[in-house]
């Protein structure tokens, strides 16, 4: 680590002390990072300022890439050596930077303490939890009694809420579910009541109700603690609620600073614009199509000669390309810890009501020749009767015994019609992905039948009508890199599915150069690897084959989820457009229900192998009956921070229970807020019977549940004051 | 865990038994003693060729498969893993030779993964800089380099010492000088018949250690959970040693099932080549005489090793390693 | 977003686009291979004792049966560019015939056991459950055989084996114990190959499955095969010098590298030549196929960093 003793404005503002507020837990200025690499010099990060002022939340929002967990790591000192870091880091006013590992190790966990994006692998798996949290007792207080150092680790899980405390200190990482990890790992952060708590994305790889518990935990923590938070994230609904200020970052610089409701109700930067409609809202059932930006962030190995934006940016002008715009002051708000300042010479355009539709050009919603058909006239793609899939579990070493059995998808029952996109929605584990490979599998031996575009799986037995049968319908995976083989090229990737049709020759390559102009890829990069292109071009090459052969019905197993925000945007409207313009059917997997809410018509929400809601998308998401669907509706963080703050969530106890602990009744009966505030009488009901998926009335949604719209236990809701 | 020990060495103990058997089968088809029994002077009748074998239970008329019988009989009952052509019992110099072997390996086993984990952890530590290229390039070098050839490298070195300095330091056959006294003069001996060979198979042994545990190390020293140990408020190298170490080491101990027959295998090298009369040597030299039952107890005596290197790395794997204690 | 296009008016335009644009991978593969510089300097030399094994003869006027018995011993002068043996037999003769043998070893041993282990590999993988177990077991009651022994037993017996000449049986014993590892390999690597989304997409497209196995599997495992079979060769060049030396490989009157190494032995001070030289040979085989492994392994793999470079270029190439 080396700081550089050249003097640029704010370093000698600094020496003199006049900089940084002198009240400020951490103040950062002109933060620099730069990485050699084998393609040159990369500026990861390129002149940050903040001040974290004490018991404050700071939101750090930006796309990978962009910087922000880069500043994270220069500022608790955990880059690598061959980094170069310039500027100024001080903690309370004594600089950090150019601090030997060893003088920093007195404040990173002690005065700064970091929370991790993966919980998974950022505890060590060979020492038990509390070695883990007594190791960061012990650095910090050598004095500490083994007694107290236990107690206090007892005391610290309790407060992250882990049941039973003292007898989990001794279970190791593994034993532990992702959820409860990332509480270790809050506990282990607080554990010496840090000034600092810098959550990297803590949530990122979490379910919605486990993050919405780990959220909450956090929140806990920071009025237990009462340290000044610093919350890295992409996704703009998680900060809303929990920051006061708010900075997004973009190709390595922050281009927007301000309060939250500076940002989230007066963007004045066009990329931070473009985020917010970027991504969609699970509160409202607008249908508009979303903010699509363009274009990929700069190589920062490159030297940024004008603003970074300005190749993405709707409103660029000559005047964009000559030199990087500071962060400039926006004129009309007083009185901010930060002030509201944007990195945009046009930032006054922007003042008031900006459209982002129009200025990023957003595509009309496309209509689709089957909007005006009412469902019941709509022929069915896909019809699923009764499918059941049960996993034994077995155990014992050479002779294996039957002990239980894994009801993953149990009796599941529903149809698509042409058109229309049904989504299914719900924890992992909930069955939604073994549904889908149910589909996929189409096989006669199956339990229950599956109808594919008129064939079922019952008389599927020889191969031309199985060929018939996927000839209809296609699929498109999460991960794209995983989904192309990496030693195809991208026109043998599409060639593929048109060779098994045995297309000739040239159809196929009229057919490809085709398929790459739908989906919005340039038809001469036919002959790159998938590794030479984004994450959002390799999704457009997996939807690209799914349509080769002209399919009715494609499954999309999490489409974005594996895709940058304002990517993602690109990727929903190309889907919502192909199925217009296609007379498409999707069937569609995923945990992201502001995605799901923006492009299906239909949804159905699993739990532990069954639906326990179906219906319109909107009735559903506005009206939900069942306590499952509403807690995890409350668990999605919006975008509003506003609503956020003042909202009730409903917060789930506990993970999805094994699928082998499922009571008699309710499935849902271990984890149900109605359920724990039922009087016992009624519990009964609950325990013994198994309520039936059936709607209230004509036209309305199914749910499975006694007692729909029933009053949540109120240790199950909170409201953040 | 002690029944999943049980149930594994159950398992080895039928591998054994077929391997070995196997090994039965191919050395009572192949070698004929009775061929070198010719050669002797006065040359002996077959008959009585045959009759003094007969005697040995070896009995070159019976098939194969009768042979088998008698011998497993033999072990069963009596533990008695037959004679020699020459008539002596296996059984009588199995164990010298045995000792022999152990003495010979057991130093150079310690030290070959002592010295290999120290110097991985070195090189990883120093990854890309001087001393890590020499090291590993080292043990990049040794690979191309056959066993037996490398142990006749080390013998011609130590025969130059010797030389240079006009007086015998080191032998560089034999495990003792004949008629040594006991006491001091008995263990300078010693050392400087055991100097040789386990320098030898220590210094070309621990190549493959080093290359892994290099490796492995490397996998780890960026890994998340360093991270959160640095976060902690540990300095990189305390994060490394307490947390990245312990992790690395569990595919190491893995490794060992595989390293210890390959010590055998080189040790086998190293007793022909420094001439120390083991397990190894006894197995060529009964090879070269036709002596079936010596073979194959030998072949047994492999894989038993082979079993023992096995379950020490389970047993290894699990002591360093928890998610493998919930069996 | 782009708007579907007109698909005639495509047509024309995809043509120009199209003409001579996919590049074959094997050649994108052997770009890479040649752009590294160690690897391409083993093939040189492993070429160049390949073809003087088989052309060395032309070199010297000398045969290996031949005694000059004017030069016994000789170290190397012009008559004898390598010098003799203490027979009088020339050396470079003799070399020729052992690097001959060596490689041939190595290639048969190496080719065939590719093959065992990518046909038991595949099959364990394919099939699974029992069929899995069974061949598993197998396979690891060969390991725990200790290869050597066997060897020295099938060479050194009396039996029926004699009939085949020594580096023939040297083969067939070194095949047998050489393939385990590899197909343990190749079966994980196919278990993990066939949970891959590409494979199960195309398998969702109705591709049937020997079109998968030859697609995705075999290419994707092709290169651990590739690799395999460098490692292979070296693996049973340095066996065959190992056993040969002390005495339980190749017999005379076959030659080999380690039979000349082995041969030596007992007179490096007298006759120096006659060890050194034999063994530079090898050093030079087994050193040039580890040079050479080590070029293809970055070849091969599709995340090493100069495939970046190599892809960029092609791309170039291709418009």
């Amino acid at each position: 680590m080396s700081t550089n003793i050249s003097h640029t404005p704010a370093e000698r503002l600094r020496d003199a002390g006049l900089y940084a507020p002198g009240d400020a837990v951490l103040s950062v200025r002109d933060l620099n990072v730069r990485f050699n690499s084998e393609n040159g010099v990369v500026h990861a990060v390129r002149g940050v300022d903040f001040d974290l002022m004490p018991g404050k939340t700071l939101g750090i929002v930006g796309e990978s890439g962009s910087g922000k967990s880069v500043t994270s790591m220069a500022i608790m000192g955990l880059l690598p050596e061959t980094a170069d870091i310039s500027g100024s880091v001080r903690f309370k006013g004594k600089e950090l930077l150019g601090l030997s590992d060893k003088a920093m190790c007195k404040h990173r966990g002690n005065d700064i303490a970091m929370v991790f994006q993966d919980p998974l692998s950022s505890l060590t798996p060979v020492y038990t939890v509390g070695n883990q949290i007594i190791e960061a007792l012990t650095v910090h207080n050598p004095t500490m009694s083994k007694q107290a150092k236990e107690a206090r680790a007892v005391d610290l899980l309790r407060m992250v809420g882990i049941p039973s405390p003292k007898d989990r200190l001794k279970a190791f990482p593994h034993e532990f579910s992702g959820g409860m990890r990332q509480r270790v790992m809050i506990a282990i952060a607080i554990a010496n009541d840090p000034r600092v708590l810098i959550a990297d994305e803590p949530t990122t790889a979490l379910d919605v109700t486990i993050q919405a518990q780990v959220l909450e935990v956090l929140h806990t923590a920071q009025e237990e603690t009462g340290a000044a938070v610093v919350m890295i994230t992409h996704d703009l609904g998680v900060v809303a609620g929990m920051a006061d200020d708010i900075m997004v970052m973009y190709a390595g610089k922050p281009v927007e600073t301000g309060t939250v409701e500076d940002i989230y109700y007066n963007p004045r930067m066009p990329y931070t614009l473009g985020l917010l409609g970027a991504v969609p809202r699970v509160d409202t059932a607008t249908k508009q199509s979303l903010v699509p930006i363009e274009g990929t962030p700069p190589n920062l190995a490159l030297p940024v000669t004008g603003c970074s934006f300005a190749a993405r940016c709707p409103l660029v002008s000559d005047a964009c390309l000559h030199g990087e715009p500071e962060l400039f002051s926006v004129p009309g708000v007083e009185g901010q810890t930060l002030g509201h300042k944007a990195a945009c010479i046009k930032s006054d355009e922007l003042s008031g009501n900006a459209d982002a539709h129009r200025i990023f050009h957003a595509p009309p919603k496309p209509v689709s020749k089957f909007d005006g058909v009412a469902r019941v006239e709509r022929e069915k793609v896909l019809e699923l009767k009764d499918v059941k899939k049960h996993f034994p579990l077995l155990k014992g070493a050479l002779i294996k015994r039957r002990i239980g059995t894994v009801k993953a998808v149990d009796g599941l029952s529903f149809d698509i019609r042409e058109g229309e996109c049904v989504s299914i929605v719900g924890e992992s584990g909930c069955g939604k992905t073994t549904t889908l490979l149910e589909i996929m599998e189409f096989h006669p031996d199956q339990v229950g039948e599956v109808v594919i575009g008129g064939v079922s799986n019952k008389v599927a037995t020889d191969h031309k009508t199985t060929m018939a049968m996927r000839k209809e319908m296609q699929m498109v995976f999460q991960d794209p890199t995983g989904a192309l083989d990496p030693r195809f090229t991208v026109y043998e990737v599409l060639a593929e599915p048109l060779e098994n049709l045995g297309m000739p020759k040239a159809a196929i390559r009229k057919r490809i150069m085709e398929l790459m102009k739908l989906v919005g890829l340039q038809p001469d990069h036919v002959n790159r690897f998938p590794n030479q292109f984004s994450g959002g071009q390799r999704q457009r090459i997996g939807i690209a084959r799914a349509l080769a052969v002209n399919p009715k019905l494609v499954v999309l197993d999490e489409p974005v989820s594996a895709l940058d925000v304002s990517v993602q945007a690109g990727v929903i409207n190309l889907l919502d457009k192909l199925r217009a313009e296609l007379g498409l059917s999707y069937l569609m997997v995923a945990h992201d229900l502001s995605v799901v809410r923006h492009i299906s018509d239909r949804v159905a929400v699993m739990y532990l192998g069954k639906i326990v809601e179906t219906g319109n998308v909107d009735d559903v998401f506005d009206n939900p009956r069942h306590p499952y669907t509403r807690a995890l509706l409350s668990a999605i963080p919006v975008p509003d921070p506003n609503l956020e703050r003042t909202r009730e969530r409903i917060i789930l106890q506990g993970d999805l229970p094994s699928p082998l602990d499922a009571p008699k009744g309710c499935n849902f009966a271990t984890r149900c807020p109605v359920f724990a505030a039922l009087p016992a009488a009624k519990q009964e009901k609950c325990l013994t019977l198994e309520p039936p998926l059936a709607s209230e009335k004509e036209g309305a949604q199914d749910f499975a549940c006694f007692f729909p719209d029933g009053e949540i236990d109120a240790d199950m809701l909170v409201v953040h004051a | 865990m002690l029944k999943y020990l049980m149930k594994r060495s159950g398992i080895y103990l039928i591998m054994i038994f077929l391997t070995t058997s196997a090994g039965y089968f191919l050395a009572v088809s192949s070698l004929k003693p009775a061929v070198l029994e010719q050669e002797k002077i006065p040359r002996p009748t077959p008959e009585q060729v045959a009759a003094s074998f007969r005697g040995l239970g070896l009995d070159p008329d019976l098939n194969p498969w009768e042979r088998y019988i008698q011998w497993l009989g033999g072990i069963i009952t009596r533990w008695d893993w037959g004679r020699s052509p020459n008539g002596a019992f296996v059984n009588a110099e199995f164990a010298d030779r045995v000792m022999v072997s152990t003495r010979l390996f057991i130093a150079s086993i310690i030290l070959t993964l002592v010295i290999g984990v120290a110097l991985g952890v070195y090189s990883a530590a120093r990854q890309y800089k001087f001393q890590d290229r020499v090291i590993t390039s080292y043990s990049y070098l040794v690979h191309i380099l056959p066993a037996p050839i490398a142990y006749f490298l080390v013998q011609l070195g130590a025969i130059s010492i010797n030389e240079a300095v006009g007086e015998r330091i080191f032998f560089v056959t034999g495990i003792s000088t004949p008629g040594i006294e006991p006491g001091w003069p008995a263990f300078v001996d010693l050392v400087a018949h055991y100097a040789v060979p386990t320098f030898a198979m220590t210094i070309f042994g621990w190549a493959g250690y080093q290359i892994a545990q290099r490796q492995y190390l490397l996998d780890n020293v960026n890994a998340d959970f360093v991270r959160t140990a640095r976060a902690k408020g540990l300095t990189r190298n305390q994060a490394i040693r307490k947390h990245a170490l312990r992790v690395s080491f569990i595919p190491v101990a893995q490794s060992i099932a595989f390293t210890i027959p390959a010590i055998f295998t080189g040790g086998f090298f190293a007793e022909a080549i420094f001439a120390w009369p083991g397990i190894g040597l006894w197995s060529i030299q009964a090879i070269s005489l036709q002596d079936v039952n010596v073979a194959t107890a030998t072949l047994a005596y492999g894989s038993v090793i082979f079993a023992i290197g096995a379950i020490l790395a389970d047993f290894a794997t699990t002591l360093v390693d928890p998610r493998v204690r919930v069996q | 977003m782009t708007n579907i296009i007109d698909p005639i008016a495509e047509i024309d335009e995809s043509r120009v686009a199209d003409q001579d644009v996919v590049i074959g991978k094997s050649r994108i593969i052997f770009r890479r291979f040649m752009r590294n510089r160690t690897a391409v300097a083993g093939l040189f030399i492993f070429l160049a004792l390949f073809l003087f094994s088989i052309f060395g003869g032309f070199l010297t006027p000398w045969d290996k049966d031949t005694i000059d018995p004017l030069n016994i011993g000789m170290p190397p002068s012009p008559d004898h560019l390598l010098g003799t043996t203490q027979a009088g037999i020339d050396l470079m003769a003799l070399i020729v015939d052992g690097t001959r043998t060596s490689i041939l070893i190595g290639l048969i041993v190496g080719g065939v056991s590719v093959l065992i282990s990518a046909v038991y590999g595949c099959t364990m993988a394919f099939f699974g459950g029992k069929v899995d177990a069974t061949m598993l077991f197998i396979l690891e009651a060969l390991i725990m055989m200790p290869a050597i022994l066997v060897v020295a037993v099938a060479t050194s017996g009396g039996g029926g084996l004699k009939d085949l000449p020594s580096w023939l049986l040297l083969v067939v014993v070194l095949l047998f114990f050489s393939w385990m590892g590899t197909a343990r390999l190749v079966r994980s690597l196919s278990m993990s190959l066939m949970q891959r989304d590409y494979v199960k997409a195309a398998k969702y497209m109705g591709v049937p499955s020997r079109r998968i196995v030859w697609r995705h599997l075999v290419p994707n495992i092709g290169s651990l095969l590739v690799l395999d079979f460098t490692r292979g060769i070296t693996g049973a060049i340095l066996a065959e010098v190992a056993f040969s030396f002390i005495g339980i490989g190749i017999k005379l009157p076959d030659v080999s590298l380690g039979v000349l190494i082995g041969q030596a032995t007992g007179q490096v001070s007298s006759f120096p030549w006659m060890f050194w030289v034999p063994l530079t040979v090898m050093f030079l085989l087994t050193g040039s196929l580890a040079m050479m492994n080590d070029g293809l392994r970055d070849a091969f793999d599709p995340s090493s960093s100069s495939i970046g470079r190599a892809k960029t270029k092609t791309a170039k190439a291709g418009k």
